[in-house]
């Protein structure tokens, strides 16, 4: 359950507009002259976070193609190895350097520069992928610590997360948006009782019912029946925390997305969180949450293997898209700067 | 308004009856008890199984349990925590009390930080200052509290500044016992308030970003008041209200939220307590928590409502 | 005696290994007494009652605070005396007359008689109690009877000739008659000595004296004054005026304190991932990493054979069956077993009992080859082929050859395990779902029936097979695959009952040897539980202490000889 309080709350008054629909808003003062300058040309920050959100949806999409390798490829040599990285020439094609292991227990690797592998494209499947796939895989993101291709996962999480997030974020919303038209069309009782609602729900140990939740369900889940019912949980807990905070009418715009900026971080721990008491997804499917869940379980993972965190490195830029495609690009010249 | 208050204060009341409830009846639905969890795979023998669930009180039927529970609450007797052996209003307070200085430390830290850097960041467009806090903020944000928590603790081992574990040392330093805890509840605090500091800082931001645009905010720039007059006197007001509706939900989600960094500091706070009464299966123990925490959210929400009550007569319909 | 709860109470991560071992002893020539060390747990002690509850801490609070009348040296194996002084044995084989060590009191003073050694069996006997310790105090099911023919000697009758003897007199802390008799008396003993009982009340025998208990934080104890061993110089023991138990829940953060020298010893041993961090550790002289060798006792990892678990399942034909495990046994590459889940630290295994018990090990163990071919063709043999070219096998009615394997959640060992169990057995063919579920929800699962198969760890406190009759015998407790049957399900099974009786009577040492080899091949044969490898184990404690003795005892490596540690002065 989002037992984390920095996401699950989106901004939902608008100061001073209660009541007054958009349609009321005075047109906005336009200075004189040509168009705005700062913010809306090619590289305005809209447009950089657009392409960025475009880029991480594009490769959810697209991850069967991009990924060198499938979510549970195991390299039993390679635990926690470092990144491949290519180095590009041109008198011959990209090539990597294998990592050879040192010393098992201690996970240290060293660098073979004396057999460049070159990389093959659009072969086996997928868009690249290493001459040598038995003996010097391409690793562009390390692997984790069960040898698998931490690139290849991160891919394939990006799906699995961000579809999830997505299909809550619109479930929260559209449960949101009915319940709040009702209330609005029924009137005070039904609202208050949402709002005592809310509170109960957002109140109850969430651990305790997913363990309860837990309990009845059998005991293999398969993955479409555990993002389903994570997909459930978190629209129910979103909309709650919703209700909560509204003072106004359901969303329109800008404050969708920046609902979603906050939400999809929230959605992705409490995914992780979801998995310690059994209803995460299951082993080996890859998810952005289950595996900064496997790189916290280790603390020499900030010093010795960073590659591990990439998921929050992923989530990251995600936010930062939502966030820059969100701003208001139009009506820079009104701000007071 | 009194009206409003108490209506409030009744269905508080009636929140914290419910989520305790609701925590016991599920105590049911949970694989497991308190007596299985203690014997372990002895509990295969049914005969000890039988009788530690006897002298734990776990062999009546649940609705039985439930009504003596109930008929003991209603005289302020929640029952003995079955992992602490003590009585349930003993230990809920006393790690309330610490959960609750951890709390107000990083809110307070969170919104000292936070929202004047929303309020810069929002009035301003463009310029370095802002694009870094902004992309601070989304660090902050997308980074999963346990990962927070986790390298604060990293940070503060490797340099040696900062005690990591725990809420007091042993032995009191020089300085006292005040100076300890203060120390001990650096990495806590700040666990919790960065991140949501940020939270504080992005919705700040966004709101005040709206309210630069009104019609008003414009005819104070054009009458000639001052930049800075107008952005802290009469766009503020207005622009503090989202945070102040959030605010109620946050300090009364923050117990639970706690959890994942009390957990790994080692603070003796009412989110870990909640976390091994749910590992244990100590349900009275549970219920015991669950009611705390609406208590934190029913008065959190309350004072935010009231608060935003007088700031926006028009939110008390 | 078989320990588990100790797992449970960990609230997670903790890793366990358990008894014996040889180790590298720090010997000083001139130890300085006094100093304090800070050791940690990661949960809270359920109880100060040892015969209520045997989680981790409430047993760290015994062993520092009771003492017993034997004591098994956890690196010799060897039975040491302790409060006995010495015994002898009645030519029936069956009666100890044990002598008492003189003038000894506990902790406050009382002094220490024949009649509290006869009260402590009747605490543990006590039906009303109910205490977790009384199998463990049995010989045969059967209690052992106990009386006190003077002040200083006591006579302990067990019901037919017992093999291991006075070891089986380590599992009784000698609990103060004075201060618990009343609790006896009035059937409330159970509830006597909870965590809210006064730390003065905490009466014993052992080298150290609670002082104080702060919830959620910490235990303080310090040195018994009236502790009644010696050092070899003479002088008193413990060497340590005091030893501070700090609550760690989290393995990262006990590990970076015991780096940064906040800690001087953690709970259990060093988890292969954290070895570079200590070994960089002990590089710079802050800890002393001390490598113990390989662990008594594997994961074990075994099916449900309870007859008729599988009614009504097509599945049935198949997933009790002998082959199957053989099968998985040979699939596994436990070589890569060993090397995904230790890093490498971990020696193939193959049976309960490991190499590393030297006195009981069946030096005939076959080494199952790691054989996929030789797997399949056993598979064949109980319908389970490739069918339809998909590369996964399905049984003799079509249905897909599944099964699943429940876990611990929130423990890497375990997790790690069963995914590599997952990924070999595909490689056969065979498709498992490893379901990981928490701690309480496991053991619900497994006492009730309610699973096919699991992997778990199991250790019992002895290495002599004697003192865990739970495990060997079908109406054992422990019996896992088939646990508490009123009668023998299977002939074999019958057979290990009657060779492990004729074991546990038989007094001649090479006798008892060749009885148990005998079971081990049984169990071999039909594999109910199926082993894979044993971790090496790795054990840091702080550069400070001196006259450490280390051993593979969970979850005590360290402190399970508290009263002859050390610190250098600073």
């Amino acid at each position: 359950m989002s037992t984390d309080t920095t996401g699950l709350k989106g901004p939902r008054h608008i100061a001073g507009l209660k009541g007054a629909g958009r349609a009321e808003q005075a047109p906005p003062l336009r200075t004189a002259g040509p168009g705005p300058i700062k913010g809306a040309g090619r590289f305005s920050s809209r447009s950089i976070g657009v392409v960025i959100v475009a880029v991480w949806a594009l490769a959810a999409v697209a991850a069967p193609v991009v990924a060198p390798h499938a979510v549970d490829d195991r390299f039993p040599g390679l635990l926690n190895s470092p990144p491949t990285v290519p180095h590009v020439s041109f008198v011959q094609r990209p090539y990597i350097y294998r990592w050879m292991l040192v010393n098992q227990l201690e996970q240290r690797y060293e660098i073979d520069r004396g057999r460049p592998v070159p990389l093959r494209w659009f072969s086996g499947g997928t868009l690249v992928q290493s001459s040598d796939e038995a003996r010097a895989p391409l690793l562009l993101f390390g692997t984790d610590s069960y040898g698998r291709d931490v690139f290849s996962r991160l891919l394939y999480g990006a799906r699995m997360s961000l579809s999830l997030a997505l299909v809550s974020a619109v479930g929260a919303m559209l449960v949101g948006m009915a319940a709040g038209g009702l209330a609005g069309y029924v009137g005070g009782a039904l609202d208050e009782a949402l709002m005592r609602t809310s509170d109960f729900v957002m109140v109850l140990p969430a651990m305790y019912v997913a363990l309860a939740l837990r309990a009845v369900l059998p005991l293999v889940l398969a993955p479409r029946v555990v993002f389903a019912l994570l997909a459930g949980i978190f629209a129910l807990v979103a909309s709650a925390a919703r209700v909560l905070v509204r003072h106004v009418l359901p969303a329109a715009g800008g404050f969708v997305a920046t609902e979603l900026a906050m939400l999809i971080p929230a959605f992705i721990v409490a995914e992780a969180t979801l998995s310690y008491v059994g209803l995460g997804f299951p082993d080996p499917i890859a998810s952005w949450g289950t595996m900064l869940h496997d790189a916290s379980t280790n603390i020499r993972v900030f010093a010795d293997f960073p590659w591990l965190l990439s998921p929050a490195a992923a989530i990251f830029l995600v936010v930062l898209g939502l966030n820059l495609a969100i701003e208001d690009a139009g009506g820079y010249e009104r701000t007071l700067g | 308004m009194t009206r409003y208050i108490i209506r409030r204060l009744a269905f508080a009341l009636f929140l914290v009856v419910a989520v305790s409830s609701a925590s016991l009846l599920l105590a049911g639905a949970v694989p497991g008890d308190f007596a299985s969890g203690t014997l372990g795979l002895e509990g295969a023998r049914r005969d000890r199984l039988e009788q530690a669930r006897e002298r734990y009180g776990l062999d009546k039927p649940l609705a039985v349990q439930y009504r003596d529970w109930v008929a003991h609450a209603v005289r302020l007797d929640f029952g003995n925590s079955l992992l602490y052996d003590r009585p349930v209003g003993d230990l809920i307070p006393e790690r309330a009390v610490n959960t609750a200085v951890l709390a107000l430390t990083a809110l307070t830290l969170a919104t000292v930080v936070g929202l004047p850097l929303g309020i810069v960041v929002g009035s301003r467009h463009g310029g370095l200052m802002p694009s870094a806090i902004r992309a601070g903020s989304v660090v902050l944000l997308s980074m999963p509290p346990l990962l927070t928590s986790l390298f604060l603790v990293f940070v503060a081992a490797r340099t040696g500044w900062l005690p990591i574990s725990g809420m007091r040392s042993a032995v009191a330093p020089p300085g006292g016992a005040a100076l300890d805890v203060l120390r001990h509840l650096v990495v806590p605090a700040a666990a919790i308030a960065l991140p949501l500091a940020a939270m504080f800082e992005r919705l700040q931001s966004q709101a005040m970003r709206e309210v630069v645009r009104q019609p008003y905010v414009l005819a104070a720039v054009a009458r000639g008041a001052s930049r800075s007059r107008v952005v802290w006197r009469d766009a503020l007001k207005a622009a503090l209200r989202p945070i102040a509706a959030v605010y109620g939900l946050v300090v009364g989600t923050l117990l639970s939220g706690s959890f994942a960094v009390e957990v790994i500091t080692a603070w003796p706070g009412l989110g870990r307590l909640m976390l091994e009464a749910l590992s244990a299966r100590d349900v009275y123990l549970v219920a015991g928590c669950a009611g705390m925490g609406s208590i934190f959210l029913a008065v959190a929400t309350l004072f935010s409502d009231v608060a935003l009550a007088f700031v926006d007569p028009r939110v008390t319909e | 005696m078989l320990a588990v709860a100790a797992l449970l109470a960990a609230a997670c991560r903790t890793d366990t290994g358990s008894t014996s071992g040889a180790a590298g002893k720090s010997v000083s020539t001139s130890i300085v007494r006094g100093g304090e060390i800070v050791a940690s747990v990661r949960s809270e002690p359920r109880t100060f009652n040892r015969l209520t509850a045997r989680d981790t801490t409430t047993d760290l609070v015994s062993e520092l605070t009771q003492a017993k009348l034997v004591r098994i040296n956890k690196v010799t194996q060897a039975v040491e005396p302790w409060l006995a002084e010495s015994w002898t044995l009645a030519a029936d084989r069956r009666t100890y007359t044990i002598r008492l060590r003189q003038n000894l009191t506990f902790s406050d003073g009382h002094p220490f008689t024949a009649d509290d050694v006869v009260f402590a069996f009747a605490a543990v006997y006590d039906e009303k109690t109910g205490s977790i310790l009384a199998d463990s105090l049995k010989a045969g099911g059967k209690t052992l009877t106990v009386s006190a023919s003077d002040p200083q000697t006591v006579v302990v009758t067990f019901p037919f000739a017992f093999a291991p003897g006075v070891r089986l007199l380590e599992n009784l802390p000698i609990l103060p008659r004075h201060k618990l008799e009343p609790a006896l008396k009035a059937g409330k003993l159970a509830d006597a000595w909870g965590l809210s009982t006064p730390p003065s009340e905490v009466v014993g025998m052992g080298p150290f004296v609670l002082r104080e208990y702060t919830p959620g934080q910490r235990l303080r104890f310090e040195r018994n004054p009236r502790y009644w061993r010696r050092a070899p110089d003479g002088g008193p023991l413990p060497y340590l005026d005091r030893v501070t138990v700090d609550v760690i829940p989290d393995q990262n953060a006990e590990l970076l304190r015991l780096e940064s020298g906040q800690i001087d010893t953690m709970s259990g041993e060093v988890v292969p991932e954290s070895y570079a961090t200590m070994k960089r550790a002990a590089g710079e002289g802050r800890v002393q990493l001390l490598d113990l060798g390989p662990v008594l006792w594997a994961d074990s990892f075994w099916f449900n054979l309870k007859p008729g678990a599988f009614a009504g399942d097509a599945r049935a034909a198949w997933l009790q069956r002998d082959e199957l495990r053989r099968a998985i046994s040979m699939a596994v590459d436990r070589k890569a077993f060993a090397d995904a889940v230790f890093l490498g630290a971990g020696e193939p295994v193959y049976s309960f009992v490991t190499p590393a018990n030297k006195e009981w090990y069946w030096t005939g163990t076959p080494a199952t080859p790691h054989d996929p071919a030789g797997a399949k063709a056993l598979l064949a043999s109980i319908g389970l082929t490739d069918r339809n070219g998909d590369g996964l096998m399905e049984d003799a009615s079509g249905q897909p050859a599944r099964f699943s394997i429940v876990t611990q959640k929130g423990r890497p060992r375990l997790e790690r395990g069963a995914a590599v169990v997952r990924d070999e057995l595909k490689k056969i063919g065979l498709t498992v779902d490893v379901a990981l579920l928490d701690a309480n929800a496991v053991i619900e699962r497994l006492v009730s029936g309610r699973y096919e198969a699991a992997m778990y760890p199991i250790l019992p406190t002895d290495t002599d097979p004697g003192t865990n009759p739970d495990f060997w015998f079908s109406s054992g407790s422990f019996h896992l695959w088939n646990m508490s049957q009123p009668k023998p399900a299977t002939d074999w099974e019958r057979r290990i009952d009657e060779l492990m009786a004729q074991q546990i009577g038989s007094a001649d040492y090479a006798e008892r040897k060749r009885l148990f080899d005998e079971v081990q091949q049984i169990l071999y044969e039909h594999q109910p539980v199926v082993y894979f490898a044993a971790q090496k184990w790795y054990v840091a404690v702080s550069s400070r202490l001196v006259n450490v003795a280390p051993a593979l005892y969970q979850p005590l490596p360290v402190l399970w000889a508290a009263d002859t540690i050390a610190v250098r002065p600073r």
